[in-house]
C-alpha cells in the first residue's frame, strides 16, 4: 500500500483482488482513496482468459455447443442456446415448437437459480450469513430440478443444433411442479425480507447509485439497467424461442442502487417460476429437434436475454464443418463500465457489495 | 429481523439438509448424466459419436488383425454432455447413473469404457463387413420386399450382385416392355 501523507489529508492506493472480490472470480481493482472514500477506480482484467473464441474456430459445430456451455457456469445454458440460434439462423433450420418451449424452460430454470445465487451472495457480503444460507438452501431446490430433469446441477446440456437433447414426461412435470411450488413459497418470504429488513436496507439502499442517464450512456443491460428503471429485455424486445407465446412482466425498479438491483433479480426469479409453470401446463407435443442440414458459408447473429442481460453471438462460416469465426459479447462486458460510476465516492466497505450488485461474470467476459 | 427469526426457527426444526455421504449412499436421480456406457451388440461403427464428442474422449480404431474395431471412451476426458447418446442412430450409447469418478493415479488408464466389436464375414465372399443390427436393418428395409435377414450377411459388393440377380429374375418372369 502506498501512503502519501500530508498534514491535512491522507490518500491511499488500495489494491483489491484479483482473488475473491465478492464471488470466486478474479478481477483486480486499484482504488484511490481519500480516507474512507473511493475517489478513483482502475479495473484490470484478463486473469482467466482461456482463448475460447480461438478454440471455437478449431472445433466443429457440434463440439462448439458443449464448448460454449463451458464459458460460464451460471449462464451455461444461455451460451449454447444463443450459439445454436446463430447456427440455425445461418442454416435456415426451423426449430420445432416443443423444442422452443423446452429451451425456454431450461433458460428460466437457470435464471431463477442464478438470480437466487446472486442475492444470496449479497447477504453473505453484508455479513447476514444465516440469510445467505437460507437463500442458498432455496436455490438448492432449483439445483434438484436441474439434476432431476437434465442430469446435472450446472451444465444442463439441454441444447443441440435444431432443438433440444432432453425431453419431459409426466413424472418430471410433477417433480418440477412440486419443487417450484416450494421455491415460490420461499421466494415470497425472501422478497419480503429483502424489501423490509432494516439491516439489509441500511446496508444497500442509496449505495452504488446508478442514475438512468449514466446507465443509458454506458449502454448497460440486464438487471443492472432494469434496476435503474430502464425497460430493456431481449425476451420482450426481440422475442426468441417461445417467449412470444408466454406471459411475463419485464421487472424494473427505480432506485438504481444495490437494493433495487437485488429486488429486480428476486422479482425476476418469481416471473421465471411463472414462465416455467406456463410451459409445464401447455408444452406442445411433437419432435424435440429438427433434422440436421449442411451449414452454408455466410454470417449470422443471434441474441438472447441471459440472467445478466443481453448476450450476443456472431458466427461466420466458410461452408466447412468448423466455424471460421465465433464471437460473443456478454452482458458483464458493458456492466463493468458501471462500476466506476457506482463506486464514485463510496465507502471502502461497500466496494465488494457494489461489485456483487452487477452480478459480474468474469469467466464470460474474459473467456 | 423478526421475519427471519421465523424462518430460522423453522429451519432449525427441519434439521440438517446435507446428505450423509460417504457413510450413506447419496440420492442419484434416474436421469443423472454419469459415465458413458456402450452396448457393443448395437454399434454399427458409424463414428458419429467420435465426430460430435467435444473433448475427443471417444476413439474408434481397427484392431491389428483387422477382425473388428475397438471402441473406447476415456471417462477422465468425457464432459458428460450426452452428445454421443443424442446423435447415436442405434441408441448403442447411454449415460449411466454412476458418478463415482474418484480414483488413484495408478488406475487412470483403467478409467475407460472399452469394447471390441468384431466384423462379420460376408456369407458370399468372406470379406470383412461392419455389422448391421437386425433391428436397424428391419427399419431401413421396412418399405422394401428385401429380406433383411439375408442382406445383413452380405458385403456391399455381394449385396449389389444379389440385387442385380433378383431384379433380373423379376424382369425375365414379366413380359418384355413394348418397343416404341
Amino acid at each position: 500500500m502506498n501512503t502519501t501523507q500530508t498534514c491535512e489529508q491522507k490518500s491511499f492506493t488500495l489494491p483489491i483482488g484479483p482473488v475473491h472480490v465478492a464471488l470466486e472470480e478474479p478481477m483486480y481493482f486499484r482504488l484511490e482513496l481519500d480516507g474512507e472514500r473511493v475517489r478513483h477506480v482502475d479495473i484490470t482484467s484478463g486473469h482467466v482468459h482461456r482463448g475460447m473464441e480461438a478454440l471455437a474456430a478449431k472445433r466443429n459445430f457440434f463440439q462448439n455447443v458443449v464448448l460454449t456451455e463451458r464459458v460460464c457456469s451460471l449462464c451455461s445454458n444461455s451460451h449454447p442456446l444463443t450459439y445454436c440460434m446463430a447456427v440455425e439462423t445461418l442454416t435456415g433450420i426451423k426449430v420445432p415448437p416443443r423444442a422452443q418451449y423446452l429451451r425456454v424452460m431450461a433458460e428460466e430454470i437457470k435464471r431463477i437459480a442464478s438470480n437466487l445465487f446472486n442475492v444470496g451472495i449479497m447477504a453473505h457480503v453484508i455479513g447476514y450469513k444465516s440469510l445467505f444460507m437460507h437463500v442458498m438452501e432455496v436455490r438448492e431446490l432449483m439445483q434438484d430440478i436441474k439434476e432431476y430433469i437434465f442430469g446435472n446441477r450446472m451444465d444442463l446440456a439441454a441444447n443441440c443444433i435444431g432443438g433440444v437433447k432432453y425431453d419431459m414426461d409426466e413424472e418430471l412435470r410433477e417433480y418440477a411442479d412440486k419443487n417450484l411450488e416450494q421455491v415460490a413459497m420461499h421466494l415470497r418470504e425472501i422478497i419480503d425480507i429483502y424489501r423490509h429488513d432494516p439491516m439489509i436496507r441500511a446496508r444497500t439502499q442509496g449505495v452504488g447509485v446508478l442514475p438512468v442517464l449514466e446507465a443509458e450512456r454506458l449502454g448497460l443491460v440486464g438487471p443492472v439497467a432494469r434496476g435503474s428503471g430502464i425497460r430493456l429485455d431481449v425476451r420482450r424486445d426481440a422475442p426468441y424461442a417461445a417467449y412470444a407465446d408466454l406471459d411475463f412482466q419485464v421487472i424494473t425498479e427505480s432506485g438504481g442502487d444495490v437494493h433495487a438491483r437485488a429486488m429486480v433479480r428476486l422479482r425476476e426469479a418469481g416471473e421465471g417460476i411463472g414462465i416455467v409453470r406456463q410451459i409445464l401446463r401447455k408444452l406442445p407435443e411433437g419432435e424435440r429437434s429438427a433434422p440436421l442440414q449442411h451449414v452454408p458459408a455466410g454470417e449470422a447473429v443471434a441474441r438472447s436475454e441471459a440472467p445478466r442481460g443481453e448476450l450476443f453471438y456472431y458466427l461466420r462460416s466458410d461452408g466447412s464443418d468448423v466455424p471460421l469465426r465465433l464471437k460473443w459479447r456478454v452482458p458483464s462486458y458493458m456492466n463493468w463500465e458501471a462500476l466506476p460510476v457506482m463506486m464514485k465516492d463510496c465507502a471502502v466497505a461497500d466496494v465488494t457489495l457494489i461489485v456483487n450488485s452487477i452480478d459480474p461474470c468474469v469467466s464470460c467476459t474474459e473467456r | 429481523m423478526p421475519r427471519f427469526l421465523k424462518i430460522l426457527a423453522r429451519n432449525l426444526l427441519k434439521g440438517p439438509s446435507t446428505e450423509a455421504f460417504p457413510f450413506k449412499e447419496a440420492f442419484t436421480p434416474p436421469r443423472y448424466r454419469g459415465k458413458v456406457v456402450m452396448n457393443p451388440n448395437l454399434c454399427v461403427g458409424c463414428g458419429i459419436c467420435t465426430h460430435v464428442c467435444p473433448g475427443g474422449a471417444i476413439m474408434m480404431k481397427e484392431s491389428e488383425d483387422q477382425n473388428g474395431y475397438y471402441f473406447m471412451v476415456w471417462h477422465n476426458t468425457c464432459a458428460f454432455c450426452g452428445s454421443c447418446r443424442h446423435y447415436c442412430p442405434v441408441k448403442a450409447i447411454s449415460l449411466s447413473q454412476d458418478w463415482h469418478n474418484a480414483h488413484y493415479q495408478s488406475e487412470k488408464y483403467r478409467m475407460v469404457e472399452h469394447h471390441f466389436v468384431p466384423y462379420l464375414h460376408c456369407s458370399s465372399c468372406g470379406a470383412h463387413i461392419r455389422r448391421l443390427p437386425p433391428a436397424l436393418a428391419a427399419r431401413i428395409y421396412s418399405h422394401s420386399s428385401v429380406d433383411p435377414a439375408t442382406i445383413i450377411r452380405l458385403c456391399p459388393d455381394c449385396r449389389q450382385l444379389a440385387t442385380a440377380k433378383r431384379e433380373g429374375e423379376v424382369h425375365e418372369s414379366s413380359p418384355a416392355p413394348q418397343q416404341p
